[in-house]
């Protein structure tokens, strides 16, 4: 019941606001959003302490269930979604873009949110691809109708970006679940996990394994096929940004958990020393464009490609610590990337632009709040011990140096070593912003400064500011939660 | 009794005693579906008006082309085989001469020519397949004695392509396709209608007949896989890349049915009776779809996609309705029973490891996304100065607020659909 609820409730409001709501105005659409998504996140809690499953037949032709149910590794992100949906339905107090009405926008909000939670809680192979598709077409409106208004054709181009790239990756995936489920002859996530791809002979764990790694490869990214990301996350608007980096990007990770890590171990394991390679492609790349990069929002995405290498490399070490580092990183880059991108779409609504090469008055000077909140998301991102960021990098490069057995050491040794490197860019990266935004360029008296954060907004960043330090000096609870789902995924040994 | 169509007749009207029991199901699903088109196209000629001698004729030739449908999906004997897709499909070359424009004429001509052409084949393709077979009836143990004998072998793999060339025609199917934008764009929208998706339905069900017979070959039936699995992938990729450079809604719309021929060819690559089933639960749902997409253009106007801008704020109802038909043919929620179907017509190719084909359709999915949302992108934008006001009468208002509810409920309850052909 709880979990129906949790799953109905905000497709429904969501799906309300779409269609009959659609001319509502602004107050009732947010309450309306901001009632859902409160009582989403109160099931959501329920729903996390109390671990009950739906099981219906859907297509009883196929053997497709309408399976859901919580389990440790679906927990910590249930509850982060819950959250950021939240928290960007409470952002429409401080920005609606425009592009057509606020009640289609929040109803968009909503649908993501439903489509990530239906996409974490799915018990079934067929039923995770269905609930993984259901974000596209509302996360395709946000970015291409609600996204900045200063390039019509960027803007078009940044959502079909978006869209195809998607769609390509999860047809990809698509395939591999149906290989996966014709060899195994059952698509219940639980009892392919428990089965390990043990019916499966070495060729077919193989070729499922490099379907669904390079389908969700796309949607993670990870490096070569990360290029859609960065102008969706530049055009998207705030709360476009907020939950493409907290909550999407999460799907692809969570999907590789599920799925090839838990479902064919040994196909996954051949791919392995491939994935490490190009994770940590991925964190040396992202860090050497964040050195460069002009825009603050693109650089802030650029730097999400980073962070998720290193969730790849964790998850391809095979070991239960790669896998615990993998979730915990999948955790820490939802709260912190969250929260820089609320901080970056407040400065550039703001400023008007987020170019770095504009010379401005020091933030911590004209708005010392938001100066604070900026050099505590850039210190987590670059992984300062005590915030969010430090623990899951830890763990990924000590996984990377200790993995499993049956992987090549010395790949895997190298790789840990550039990574580290990657990591010391990051911090080059982190510097060279907080030197640009937050000392100021050139004390310019003219310039009028900056207006400081209060009231929503600011509730929201310190919402997810005290998100970030609390992960970071209790890593404990958070771990414990997914140690017992790890240890049971055929992946880890 | 000795004459064959007599006993297609025979077998008409007793399709679902004497049948095997998913042959009767298919049959009366296709029907079904038949029927739902013709009444529908009816529904959207009628709006268009013309006067009470010409809604006679109309009406004459669309129950005739319905007729002819029907009998095919249950047909099993060559004989009544051809003749009824014949029926199905002369008098709809009558009613694109006879209903659309001027130059309607023009494309009535290449119409004709196509189906005489294809009729030939057919004929010619039936004569090898009895020649194979030795069998004037599409059966499966027959087919299973010739694939046991090289030589006829050889015979039916030849008697398979030429059948296949021949639907090619009716089904749209590429290199067979080139008549297709004509006919719509030059005839009126209730034909093009009726092109589109009974017409489709009854070829389908008449390729299924030809399919279910061939599941007999066993497992070594490569050859014929091949030779369904090149056109499935032509269409699919031709379909879509010339459907996304399309200014017209109906030429659009005429492209996308070339693309969805090859989805509905791609399941019976596999040659099992699941893929037979995909199939037909693939065309059914396109043919709503579709149906659906073209109540909304006679609503709107055929003419330049420039002319649905702002469509969903315009007209709730049409826009709407067109908006869920596109991401059902696209393949994505909230269309969730046209996903359904993509997930149930790759599952046979995955099963008997057509691997070309699989990966042929993935590149489709794509861009048969980027077709679909680009129409799908004008009806959310803004609305333009000065709009067109939307006409259309009841019938097609009927067909569209009655082709959605089908379309919503298929899509919260997919199984009812699959469970109507299991």
């Amino acid at each position: 019941m709880v979990l129906s609820l949790l799953l109905a409730i905000p497709a429904a409001a969501g799906l309300w606001l779409v269609t009959g709501g659609r001319a509502l105005p602004l107050a009732a659409a947010r309450t309306l959003s901001a009632a859902a998504v409160g009582l989403t996140l109160v099931l959501s809690l329920a729903a996390a302490v109390s671990r009950e499953g739906i099981d219906r037949p859907w297509l009883p032709d196929l053997g497709v269930r309408f399976s859901f149910g919580v389990d440790g590794i679906a927990v910590p992100l249930v509850l982060l979604t819950a959250a950021i949906g939240a928290l960007v339905v409470a952002h429409a107090w401080v920005e609606v873009p425009e592009g057509g009405t606020p009640a289609t926008f929040l109803g968009c909000l909503l649908l993501v949110e439903a489509g990530a939670l239906a996409t974490f809680t799915a018990r079934d192979a067929v039923l995770f691809f269905v609930a993984f598709e259901l974000v596209l077409v509302p996360m395709w409106v946000l970015i291409s109708r609600y996204g900045d208004r200063h390039d019509d054709h960027a803007r078009a181009d940044a959502g079909h970006r978006f869209v195809l790239y998607t769609a390509l990756g999860s047809t990809l995936m698509l395939v591999g679940i149906l290989a996966l489920v014709t060899f195994a002859g059952t698509s219940d996530l639980r009892e392919l996990a428990a089965g390990a791809g043990a019916s499966l002979s070495p060729d077919r764990q193989l070729l499922v394994a490099a379907l669904l790694v390079t389908g969700l490869a796309v949607k993670v990214p990870v490096f070569p096929v990360h290029t859609w990301l960065p102008p969706a996350h530049t055009i998207a608007p705030t709360a476009g940004s907020v939950l493409l980096a907290a909550v999407l990007l999460k799907m692809g990770t969570y999907g590789l958990v599920r799925l090839p890590v838990a479902t064919v171990p040994d196909g996954f394991a051949r791919l392995s020393p491939v994935l490490a390679v190009l994770g940590v492609v991925g964190i040396v790349w992202g860090a050497l464009v964040c050195l460069v990069e002009r825009d603050l929002k693109r650089l802030i995405a650029y730097s999400s490609v980073a962070h998720m290498g290193f969730v790849v490399l964790a998850l391809a070490a095979g070991t239960e610590t790669g896998l615990q580092a993998a979730l915990f990183a999948n955790i820490a880059h939802g709260v912190v990337s969250a929260l820089l991108f609320v901080l970056v779409g407040g400065l550039k609504q703001r400023w008007g632009t987020v170019d770095l090469s504009v010379a401005r008055p020091a933030l911590r000077e004209t708005s010392p709040r938001l100066g604070f909140v900026l050099v505590l998301g850039l210190a987590a991102s670059l992984g300062l011990p005590g915030l969010a960021g430090f623990w899951g990098e830890l763990l990924a490069v000590y996984a990377a140096w200790a993995p499993a057995d049956n992987r090549p050491r010395a790949l895997f040794v190298g790789c840990a070593v550039v990574a580290a490197v990657g990591a010391a860019l990051a911090s080059a990266y982190a510097l060279r912003v907080a030197r640009r935004v937050w000392v100021g360029d050139v004390p310019d008296p003219e310039a009028g400064t900056t207006r400081d954060t209060r009231g929503v907004e600011a509730v929201v960043l310190t919402t997810l500011a005290l998100g970030v330090v609390v992960l970071g000096v209790l890593p404990g609870p958070l771990l414990a939660v997914t140690a017992d789902a790890v240890a049971r995924i055929g992946g880890a040994r | 009794m000795t004459d064959p169509a007599l006993v297609g007749v025979d077998a008409v009207i007793l399709a679902p005693a004497l049948l095997p029991a998913l042959a009767a199901v298919l049959v009366l699903v296709g029907d079904a579906g038949i029927l739902l088109a013709g009444a529908a196209a009816l529904a959207l000629l009628h709006d268009a008006g013309g006067g009470p001698r010409d809604t006679t004729v109309t009406t004459a030739l669309l129950l005739a082309a319905a007729t002819g449908g029907a009998g095919v999906a249950a047909s099993r004997d060559l004989g009544a085989w051809l003749v009824t897709l014949e029926l199905a499909t002369v008098p709809l070359v009558a009613l694109v001469a006879l209903r659309g424009s001027r130059t309607a004429a023009h494309g009535a001509l290449t119409l004709l020519v196509t189906s005489v052409t294809s009729f030939a084949l057919l004929v010619l393709g039936s004569a090898l397949w009895l020649t194979a077979t030795g069998d004037a009836a599409f059966a499966a143990d027959t087919v299973s004695a010739a694939w046991g004998d090289p030589e006829r072998r050889t015979v039916l793999v030849l008697a398979v392509t030429v059948l296949l060339c021949g639907l090619g025609f009716k089904l749209s199917l590429v290199p067979f396709h080139a008549w297709t934008p004509q006919a719509y764009s030059t005839a009126d929208i209730g034909t093009a209608a009726a092109l589109a998706t009974m017409s489709k339905v009854s070829a389908a069900a008449a390729l299924l007949v030809v399919a279910s017979a061939l599941t007999g070959t066993g497992p070594d039936a490569g050859r014929v896989s091949v030779v369904v699995g090149i056109v499935a992938a032509a269409s699919m990729l031709l379909g879509n890349v010339m459907a996304l450079r399309q200014d017209d809604a109906t030429r659009l719309l005429a492209w996308s049915t070339v693309a969805q021929a090859g989805w509905v060819l791609l399941p019976v690559a596999a040659l099992s009776t699941s893929g037979l089933r995909a199939s037909a639960a693939y065309v059914l749902v396109y043919a709503l779809a579709t149906m659906v997409a073209f109540a909304a253009v006679a609503r709107v106007g055929t003419g330049p996609l420039a002319r649905f801008r702002g469509l969903l704020r315009r007209d709730r109802l049409t826009g709407g309705a067109l908006a869920l038909a596109l991401l059902v043919l696209a393949g994505l929620p909230p269309g969730v029973i046209g996903l359904v179907a993509k997930v149930v017509a790759l599952g046979p190719a995955v099963d008997a490891g057509l691997w070309p084909l699989v990966v042929v359709a993935v590149v489709a999915v794509v861009l048969g996304v980027a077709v679909y949302l680009r129409w799908f992108a004008l009806l959310l934008g803004e609305p333009a100065e000065h709009a067109p006001a939307e006409g259309g009468g009841g019938g097609s208002r009927a067909v569209l607020m009655l082709g959605t509810a089908l379309l919503v409920l298929l899509s919260a309850l997919p199984a009812l659909l699959l469970d109507l052909l299991s």
